[in-house]
């Protein structure tokens, strides 16, 4: 689906347990073999694509149990392979009191690889990304070494399932794994935070008339902590999902559009969380002149595509991604404070290339800091090349801006490189020297 | 824009052009849509994405531009699937429906280069000489027509299809029996294969000629109606005829349908009961492929005294039952391992009978139910209605 250019692999190994990832490697530290972790294959900057062929080595496969699942501590014990779609069902059959929050991406995608890969979710606004929700890992090092980071850490042999629990009050060795793209270990079990199921849950959708109408909404929702998310889309995007192609805005519409599901254990709450909002967009609309209208979603989708409600129903496709056979983004962690001229200038450059704008935003935790996310749809046999320049120039003008890509390609972090800090750099270097000496672990990424 | 021209004589072309710009490999297409429950027997089998329909997508990309040369390697990741459609019914883009096209047509690409799929040269070379693809002499019907006493023309023809006329005769009888209890106008044609197993296997050059065979065959008969107990034969003249070119002026009917009908109608009734707990099967080419999930259930719930249960993989969502597609005759410990997933969530709901509407999944339940331990009977619906036994009603 990317436009990242494919690498052939040399082989595949499917494994089965710890024991069969320890001896392979061994055996690829020795003979110089690269390894690359591969899970289901959907990451979209094509993190799992072996730039210098070696090894990939599917999780995915056999190794895709769910280990344990603590209600007292509200966490689940996975092993990589395990699915959203997969640990939803289990939850929904077993747990039905907790669930996990679920990223816009299909079932079939991995729960831990998108916890490493500091994926957002659909309770994002409230804990931020999946990554901050890690209890623990266990990591085969480049010595073949079996390491349990976390509270799971006591003890000499395998540790007790009910002591996944937490991160713990210790160096925080997790973040040697988080975000490094299999650069420095292999994740053989991964521990994340669930969360209650409420029962009462509103979702809305928000219009935005202005084009930057959005923006000191996102401000301030996080603050109230009364949503579980927020998911902002170009109005292209609402249009998409109710079954229209290649939507183009015309002038009397809304810019923007979000969907905000709320949930709360009683009704009360609810009704409470649900006074809030319309307070919080009717204090927007008179102080600081925005034009923002809140529609309940149910009855939208209802009106125009039920199958709309997949937007916020996740785990789920997306319909609006599924057209094409190209798909690729520009994923970003941004700070809001100049968001308007982030907002206007991405539009700018849709518009530029005469590409319907499709933008994906979320306020996180709290309000701590946002994701903005432009993304492309294309035929990968007839318009990749346009689309390719049109990454590329959205890719400049968020980094311009400050925003951090996420879920990186080499060539975008090529150019992340070029304005880093270069004490920054080196301590990235020598950590990765550090960790895999012999850089046989998903070798290229980072430009390493 | 295709990279690279198709042979204009492919029959599926047009499914092979849509591989192209289609499909971002989601794997909605691995799971049940919303019930996250695996669907792909290949794939789950198999585990490498070739043999997902994503990964075949792909084939038929690498072997049109290039990136792909023909050879033997490739054969079980085109033939190994039993077409179930669970991944049409999975997909949510726009090419969903047409997944199992774009398999069958990258199969009529592939006997062209590399031959058809392990053993599935027989299917042709049988029916080329016998009319069936199971090498028995073929039957004019003559025989039955006589032991049945049916006329040589008739409003409807029953048209038997060869799985019921030469291994599951039961069904054919019972069938028989139904139709003439029901006071239908029926009778039999010297009919040759449906075509079915050819196009399933991409060895689709006869195709046509047989279909016509079949349609003058029924018209001669001064049939209107058609109507046939196996879910594979009523795909086929409802779907593929039209696909192929051949004139099915005809109307067709499953026999469930007609039993609906004639229930509705309240021109045949149930004579006994019978009280035995009874789970349905979903025959791929029935319910995905045709889209009927209640109907057969409303049939099996006004049997007086059955109670029918559901297993957990039921209607869309069903399982397989691995005969399909080429796969009982090209990998048949496969075929039987599919179906025993099957066995299994039979036992789970504590059914004593498995049942279905199709001679083909009758076959393989049977293998998977002796093979596994099923200890339960496998029976056609028409079956357990002969067992029961109808009568025409007064109204």
């Amino acid at each position: 689906m990317t436009e990242n250019r494919p690498h052939m692999p040399d082989f595949i190994v499917i494994p089965e347990n710890v024991e069969q990832i320890i001896e392979l490697v061994n055996f690829c530290n020795k003979y110089l073999v690269p390894i690359v972790p591969y899970i289901s294959g959907n990451n979209v900057g094509g993190l799992t694509i072996p730039l210098q062929g070696g090894i990939i080595v599917d999780f995915g496969k056999k190794m895709n149990k769910i280990l344990h699942v603590d209600e007292t501590m509200m966490y689940a014990l996975l092993e990589p392979g395990v699915t959203f779609g997969q640990l939803k069902k289990y939850l929904d059959e077993n747990h039905p009191n907790l669930r996990y929050s679920y990223p816009n991406a299909p079932p079939y995608a991995s729960v831990v690889g998108n916890a490493l890969l500091s994926g957002m979710t659909n309770l994002s606004t409230k804990i931020g990304p999946m990554s901050d929700s890690i209890n623990g890992l266990e990591v085969i090092t480049i010595d073949g070494d079996v390491v349990r980071i976390g509270s799971c850490f006591y003890g000499i042999n395998e540790a007790d399932p009910a002591s996944w629990w937490g991160k713990g009050p210790i160096p925080d060795l997790v973040g040697l794994f988080v975000n490094w793209q299999g650069m420095t270990g292999l994740i053989t079990k991964c521990a994340v935070q669930l969360w209650p199921n409420h029962p009462f849950k509103k979702p809305y959708l928000a219009v935005f008339f202005g084009l930057t109408d959005i923006a000191p909404f996102f401000r301030e929702i996080g603050k109230l902590d009364i949503v579980d998310d927020v998911v902002g889309f170009t109005i292209e995007v609402a249009k998409m999902e109710v079954g229209i192609d290649e939507p183009k805005r015309y002038p009397e519409e809304p810019a923007y559009s979000a969907v905000i599901p709320m949930s709360a254990p009683s009704e009360k709450m609810l009704e409470a969380k649900d006074e809030l909002l319309h307070n919080l967009i009717n204090k927007l609309n008179k102080e600081q002149g925005t034009n923002i209208h809140l529609i309940d979603y149910n009855e939208f989708s209802k009106l125009y595509n039920l199958k709309a409600r997949t937007i916020y129903e996740l785990p789920a496709v997306i319909l609006s991604l599924v057209p094409y056979s190209g798909l690729s983004w520009v994923g970003t962690y941004c700070s809001f404070e100049n968001f308007e001229e982030l907002i206007e200038k991405t539009d700018a450059l849709f518009q530029k290339h005469n590409v319907p704008s499709y933008v994906m935003m979320k306020t996180m935790r709290s309000g701590h800091y946002g994701i903005f996310r432009p993304i492309f749809r294309f035929k990968k046999f007839e318009d990749q090349e346009n689309m390719v320049e049109l990454i590329e120039e959205i890719t400049d003008t968020c980094i311009d801006l400050g925003c951090i890509p996420y879920k990186t390609p080499e060539w975008m972090t090529a150019k992340i490189r070029e304005k880093i800090n270069p004490g920054w750099i080196k301590l990235f270097e020598k950590v990765k020297k550090c960790m895999d000496p012999n850089g046989i672990f998903n070798p290229g990424r980072w430009n390493t | 824009m295709v990279a690279v021209k198709i042979d204009e004589d492919i029959i599926g072309k047009e499914y092979l052009e849509m591989a192209f710009d289609r499909c971002i490999k989601c794997s909605t297409c691995k799971y049940s849509y919303k019930d996250f429950e695996p669907i792909c027997p290949s794939g789950e089998k198999f585990l490498f994405e070739s043999y997902w329909p994503s990964g075949r997508i792909r084939i038929i990309r690498g072997l049109i531009n290039g990136d792909l040369e023909w050879n033997d390697d490739l054969k079980d990741a085109i033939f190994a699937c039993p077409t179930c459609g669970g991944c049409m019914d999975s997909c949510q883009a726009p090419h969903a429906d047409y997944i199992v096209d774009m398999i069958e047509a990258l199969r009529e690409m592939a006997v062209n280069h590399i031959g058809p799929g392990p053993n599935q040269r027989k299917l042709i070379e049988r029916t080329l000489e016998k009319f069936n693809p199971y090498d028995e002499p073929n039957s004019n019907n003559e025989e039955l027509k006589k032991k049945w006493d049916l006329p040589d023309k008739a409003e409807w023809v029953y048209y038997i299809g060869c799985t019921s006329n030469y291994r599951q005769q039961v069904i054919r009888d019972a069938t028989i029996k139904f139709l003439k209890d029901a006071r239908i106008d029926f009778t039999l044609v010297d009919e040759h294969c449906c075509t079915s197993p050819m196009i399933r296997t991409g060895q689709v050059s006869i195709a046509k000629e047989f279909m016509n065979y079949n349609i003058t065959q029924i018209k001669n008969a001064g049939a209107s109606k058609v109507v046939t107990s196996c879910a594979g034969c009523y795909r086929t003249m409802q779907k593929d005829f039209e696909k192929f070119g051949a004139e099915m002026d005809l109307e067709v009917y499953h026999t469930v349908e007609l039993i609906k009908q004639l229930l509705d109608e309240k021109k045949i009734k149930f004579k006994g009961e019978y009280k035995k707990t009874v789970t349905y099967h979903d025959p791929c080419h029935l319910g995905r492929h045709m889209k009927i999930y209640e109907l057969p259930r409303e049939v099996y719930n006004k049997i007086p005294g059955l109670k029918l249960v559901e297993m957990k993989r039921n209607r869309n969502h069903a399982w397989c039952c691995g005969a399909g597609g080429g796969v009982k005759i090209g990998y048949p410990d496969w075929a039987v391992e599919i179906s025993g997933e099957r066995i299994n969530e039979t036992k789970e709901t504590g059914a004593k009978i498995l049942s279905s509407i199709c001679p083909f999944c009758r076959t393989n339940l049977s293998d998977a139910n002796d093979k596994y331990g099923g200890d339960f009977e496998v029976l056609d619906l028409l079956e357990i209605i002969d067992e029961v036994g109808i009568e025409k009603s007064e109204n």
